[in-house]
């Protein structure tokens, strides 16, 4: 009985946690940004430049490492355009996001063109003869990779970081008031700009993950606004870096159990199922809104972008 | 002791467009010795330090600080060098700790600042002194003002500072608290530290000065020693004039119709509360409260502005419901309101002035009239130019321009919110001319307010709100005094008055 | 105040300027004459006939979009739904077509543009009353909405919706010509255009002049002194956000029965993001609106045909748009910051 349970199980948690890590990257990215203050609405294209070029250089050279180190530095890259128009040009940072998107979006699309139906190394998985025999998490760790165990150090880092170093200590501050950081000696837009490039090179390993690690191919627009999701879910996770790993485990679920009812044979339009991770993102945003007090987690100089 | 000069100010000017902030003002700030700067309201004194704290350069004239050859650039330097400043709007960051705070402030914070960690135990150690009863892991927007304002001065203690600049520290304090900081400041005085205290109360001189740098329109008109004036000369000094403080008192009422009437009135806000307030005003007659700073002042006139949904409970004016009841309803409040922060409460700022005093038929598509710029120079508003965007003024103006949008026809009730907050001295008087006129005319009027003396002044009842509750309502017949108010503020026994 | 004095030409100029220079380098990193490009961007977008009514077709659904966005917008909400409101709406319209294509077309074209309107307007209703009541962020589920309505039309267009005669392509069956929208004889320039232009006018008139204007403005300068005074944001929130949805409803449906003839999966190339682009560019005013959604539209018409003729990649129209408002978002900052520091 335990066994066909377990049998049942595991490959739900490996599909889980594997369709879950590149969104967990690029929310972590989008919480650190968030919480000095500034929204970011580019994680999108940085996911999707991150996911192209991650690509391209893992073809390249055959190395799935370099593709991924290549993602993040790509995503790193485009991020300092936000930065670039929001801090040193004043600009609205809902539009700069979406200008960021909007050149990403053509980049990748014309860059990525060479890149259809190319095969690239996938990264190894983690399981060995040592771990086979383990009953639920042997068969994980098989089919796992790298990315999951980075995913969830990563959560853990970027938690004790924030809530136990003085440096965190200083980007909470730049997030609730620039003003008085600085007064505190603290370099608001040196802290800004830092957080911004750290959200682009998070989120563009998240988007290679997503290509060379997770489908193992390139489709043009392959994030689907997975971007957009990470946004939505700093929110539902009320900017904490902890919370980041259990809400996107929910995402990835969600998806999950949509490409299972397909593949259970169920006579469902492929497309309508496809809206459920969005749909169930949108209920929990909804009923975070509900249940908690919203106003009182959000970074106080973010608030002021949206007044 | 002989005192040593640790920072010299010399003909230092400051402008702000066309408005000089500072008009060639020479100072000296020694160690142990408090030094009062007093002036009243836009007399520049906060400026003067500001300068001094680097939070904007001088535009001419220069400031020299001891040991401290290349200058003061702006605030982090500032602290670098050992001055300190408690500014009147607290430089905290409300939604985190009160040992997060400090250790922002502190230079010593070490990379890994777990609890555990002995450097971080330092940090706490002054605050521990001063006021035990703060738990250093609360979130700042949990504490009371005057805890805030402990937790204010221990940064600056923790930086071991050797000038302390302390501004306007006073208006948030119950008449208790504001004797335990007197306490303070003397016992930093005593210990080396240069202590400026800049105020617009006689009371705070008397209690701790040891110079008074009197200051009026800018300049510094006079500098002298504790004893060598009296305090009718200094008050001269300050206004430019013998001036008797002469607060219009309002015309005595005989069994007053009721008005505005508040009936056990509950409410909830952003952690603010009312619990079951009851209060009734009559026609004519001015209720004052007084009340430290946050204990739902805020929330009381809101509620009774109709902006905030009442939980239990009713207001009532000329016997018509005005509570809001469900937060979607739409009323339109009949009082004359001025709210605290007339900038972020009271107008809007992309609009004009003209628009903005007739805010009320705008919004209940009406058009509007012509009388903008009588009641612009009426009120003193300035620059009169009706056509003008709101968000140009300043902020005296921009009490000045509500004022006179709430107190230029006559109303049922006014409800006013600390409405001379931020104005000279002739302003303040027309304020209280016209609120009292309103009354005159037969308007019930609930003020709020945080000066006891004009409270004492001129209301008939005052009450006392603490924590959301009515704690007493003492009529004003010249048997009510400050101690015992102050006593009623602050929640303990009433002792046998020291008159 | 007059909308005119409120736009700083010099701004604009200067930004135009860099645009130029911008795209002139794009051509050039394409390895093509930059110069030659921007003359050949130009021709096609209104060297002839054919090329002006491209770019007036492509402006139609720019510039209902932009509306769209540009009416939330007045009350300081950042409503980035245009795409999934077009999407609604080209839904409803064509389950209008779908259900009684018989009718003639005096009846079935207002019913289809009243079906797509209020099927849009459903679409901005949500995030509106979502904002109205709960204060979620209206930007984030529009731009998630966008995906879901996307997703619906390919669900009815491969399943219930298809028809059978379109093999490899899915699609509806083809619109009858009760169900077309009246058009310019042998141009693209349909009646979705003049509902568009008749639609900036209405709208300038309603947020400039009258007593709802004045309310508006009132609540998006200060939402808490507009309620004290009677206001109701809730109210405007919901209005405003549906009626935006309404407009670009009417876009979509004005794609799918004028420009498609039928209801497929590509009946936007991203308009919503573009007409976000331009209301921004335009400071939601709804004249300054026609110019800039043509100026746009002539944009994205030359930069297709300059895809089809000059073997410019497909992904320069979303480029280029990118850097347009890339620059329109840097140049009056740095303006600023130049002349302040000019100044200091």
């Amino acid at each position: 009985m335990t066994a066909d349970f377990v049998a049942l199980l595991a490959p739900w948690c490996i599909a889980t946690l594997r369709g879950a890590t590149p969104l967990i990257f690029a929310t972590l990215g989008e919480t650190l940004t968030q919480r000095v203050g500034i929204i970011n609405l580019g994680v999108e294209g940085e996911m999707l430049t991150g996911a192209c070029v991650g690509f391209a250089v893992g073809v390249a050279t055959g190395n799935p490492w370099l593709g991924l180190m290549a993602g993040a530095l790509a995503g790193g890259a485009l991020s300092l355009l936000h930065a670039g128009l929001v801090l040193g040009a004043g600009a609205n940072q809902i539009g700069s996001g979406l200008a960021v998107w909007m050149i990403a979006l053509g980049g990748t699309s014309f860059f990525g063109r060479a890149l259809v139906g190319n095969q690239v190394t996938p990264l190894p998985n983690l399981g060995s003869s040592l771990t086979d025999g383990i009953p639920f998490v042997g068969t994980v760790m098989a089919q796992a990779t790298m990315a999951v165990p980075l995913a969830v150090l990563a959560v853990i880092f970027v938690a004790w970081w924030l809530a136990q170093t003085r440096p965190g200590l200083r980007w909470k501050a730049v997030g609730e008031s620039a003003r008085i950081a600085a007064e505190n000696g603290i370099h608001a837009t040196r802290v800004r700009v830092t957080a911004i490039v750290v959200g682009g090179l998070l989120a563009g390993f998240g988007g290679a993950v997503l290509s060379v690690d997770y489908t193992q191919t390139w489709a043009q627009e392959m994030t689907k606004g997975r971007g957009l999701v990470a946004v939505g879910l700093v929110i539902v996770a009320r900017w904490k870096p902890a919370l980041v790993l259990p809400v996107c485990l929910l995402f990835g679920l969600a998806e999950v159990s949509v490409l299972r009812v397909q593949s259970a044979g169920y006579e469902f339009s492929p497309h309508l199922l496809g809206t459920f991770p969005y749909l169930v993102v949108l209920v929990v945003l909804v009923l975070s809104h509900i249940f908690a007090r919203k106003a009182s987690a959000m970074p106080a100089d973010l608030k002021a972008v949206f007044a | 002791m002989m005192a040593d000069v640790l920072a010299h100010f010399e003909k230092v000017t400051r402008h702000f467009g066309d408005l000089v902030a500072v008009d060639a003002a020479s100072l000296e700030i020694r160690s142990g010795e408090v030094l009062a700067v007093l002036g009243e309201n836009g007399a520049g004194k906060s400026t003067l330090m500001k300068l001094l704290y680097g939070v904007y350069p001088p535009t001419s004239g220069k400031i020299t600080v001891k040991d401290c050859p290349d200058g003061i650039s702006g605030p982090a330097e500032a602290l670098r060098q050992g001055i300190g400043m408690v500014f009147q709007h607290f430089s905290q960051l409300p939604a985190l700790s009160v040992r997060d705070n400090l250790l922002l402030a502190w230079p010593k914070t070490p990379f890994w600042k777990s609890p555990r960690n002995r450097a971080t135990g330092d940090v706490l150690a002054k605050l521990r002194e001063l006021a035990p009863a703060i738990d250093p892991e609360t979130a700042v927007h949990d504490l009371s003002v005057g805890e805030q304002q402990i937790v204010e001065l221990v940064k600056v203690l923790n930086i071991r500072a050797r000038i302390v600049i302390l501004d306007e520290p006073t208006s948030v304090l119950t008449p208790a608290e504001t004797d335990r900081l007197h306490g303070f400041i003397r016992q930093l005085a005593a210990d080396g530290v240069a202590v400026v205290l800049i105020t617009h109360k006689l009371r705070d001189v008397e209690a701790c000065a040891d110079r008074i740098a009197v200051m009026r329109r800018g300049a510094i008109v006079d500098v002298s020693h504790r004893g060598e004036r009296s305090m009718q000369e200094i008050v001269t000094l300050m206004m430019g004039k013998t001036v008797d403080r002469n607060l219009p008192s309002p015309q005595p009422v005989r069994n007053p119709v009721d008005r505005l009437v508040l009936k056990n009135v509950s409410a909830e806000a952003s952690g603010a509360q009312l619990r079951d307030v009851t209060l009734t005003i009559g026609r004519g007659e001015v209720v004052g409260v007084a009340g430290v700073a946050g204990n739902g002042q805020t929330l009381l006139a809101e509620v009774v502005a109709g902006i905030r949904p009442v939980m239990e409970g009713d207001v009532l004016l000329d016997g018509e419901r005005i509570a809001r009841r469900q937060p979607g309803e739409t009323l339109s409040t009949r009082l004359g309101y001025i709210p605290e922060q007339p900038r972020e409460n009271a107008t809007v700022e992309q609009l004009s002035l003209a628009e903005n005093l007739a805010l009320r038929d705008l919004a209940a598509g009406h058009r509007t009239s012509g009388t903008s710029i009588e009641l612009l120079h009426a009120f003193n508003v300035n620059p009169p130019i009706p056509g003008k965007p709101a968000g140009t003024l300043s902020g005296g103006n921009l009490q000045k321009l509500v004022s006179a949008r709430e107190l230029g026809t006559p109303r049922p009730a006014i409800l006013a919110c600390y409405p001379t907050m931020g104005l000279d001295l002739a302003a303040i008087e027309m304020v209280y001319e016209h609120i009292f006129a309103q009354a005159a005319a037969g308007a019930a009027v609930l003020w709020i307010s945080e000066d006891l003396d004009d409270l004492l002044a001129a209301a008939h009842r005052i009450a006392v709100i603490r924590e959301g509750a009515i704690v007493a309502v003492e009529k004003n017949d010249g048997t009510l005094t400050r101690d015992r108010i102050g006593a009623l503020m602050a929640g303990m026994p009433i002792v046998s008055e020291a008159a | 105040m007059s909308l005119v004095t409120r736009f700083p030409v010099f701004a604009v100029t200067v930004t135009a300027l860099c645009f130029l220079f911008l795209a002139a380098a794009f051509f050039a990193a394409l390895g093509k004459p930059p110069l030659a490009m921007l003359y050949s961007l130009v021709v096609y977008a209104v060297g002839d006939a054919y090329s002006v009514s491209q770019t007036f077709a492509k402006t139609t659904p720019i510039l209902l979009c932009a509306l769209a966005i540009a009416v939330p917008g007045r009350l300081g909400l950042i409503s980035v739904g245009a795409e999934g409101q077009l999407h609604a709406g080209a839904i409803f319209g064509t389950g209008i077509v779908l259900v009684a294509p018989g009718l003639p077309s005096v009846v079935l074209i207002p019913l289809m543009l009243i079906a797509a309107a209020a099927g849009g307007g459903l679409y901005g209703w949500i995030p509106g009353i979502l904002r109205a009541r709960l204060d979620v962020n209206e930007t984030i589920v529009t731009l998630l909405m966008n995906y879901v309505s996307v997703l619906v039309v390919s669900a009815l267009v491969f399943g219930p919706w298809r028809d059978p005669a379109s093999q490899g392509w899915p699609a509806t069956m083809k619109f009858p010509e009760g169900a077309v929208l009246p058009a310019v004889p042998d141009t693209r320039i349909h009646l979705g255009l003049l509902i568009g232009i008749l639609l900036a006018a209405g709208l300038h008139v309603f947020f400039n002049h009258g007593k709802w204007a004045q309310k508006i403005r009132i609540l998006a300068g200060n939402r808490k002194v507009g309620e004290m005074f009677g206001l109701s944001y809730a109210f405007w929130v919901v209005a405003l956000m549906s009626a935006g949805g309404a407009i670009a409803g009417i876009a979509g449906i004005a794609e799918v029965s004028a420009i498609q003839g039928r209801l497929q999966p590509t009946i936007s190339l991203g308009y919503g993001l573009t007409g976000f682009l331009v209301a921004w560019l335009a400071r939601h005013q709804p004249l300054v609106i026609l110019p800039v959604s043509l100026f746009v539209g002539a944009l994205v018409a030359g930069s297709d045909a300059l895809q089809l003729f000059a073997k410019v990649p497909a992904a320069s129209a979303v480029i280029m748009q990118g850097l347009l408002f890339a620059t329109a978002l840097a140049v009056p900052g740095l303006l600023a910051r130049w002349r302040a520091y000019r100044d200091r």
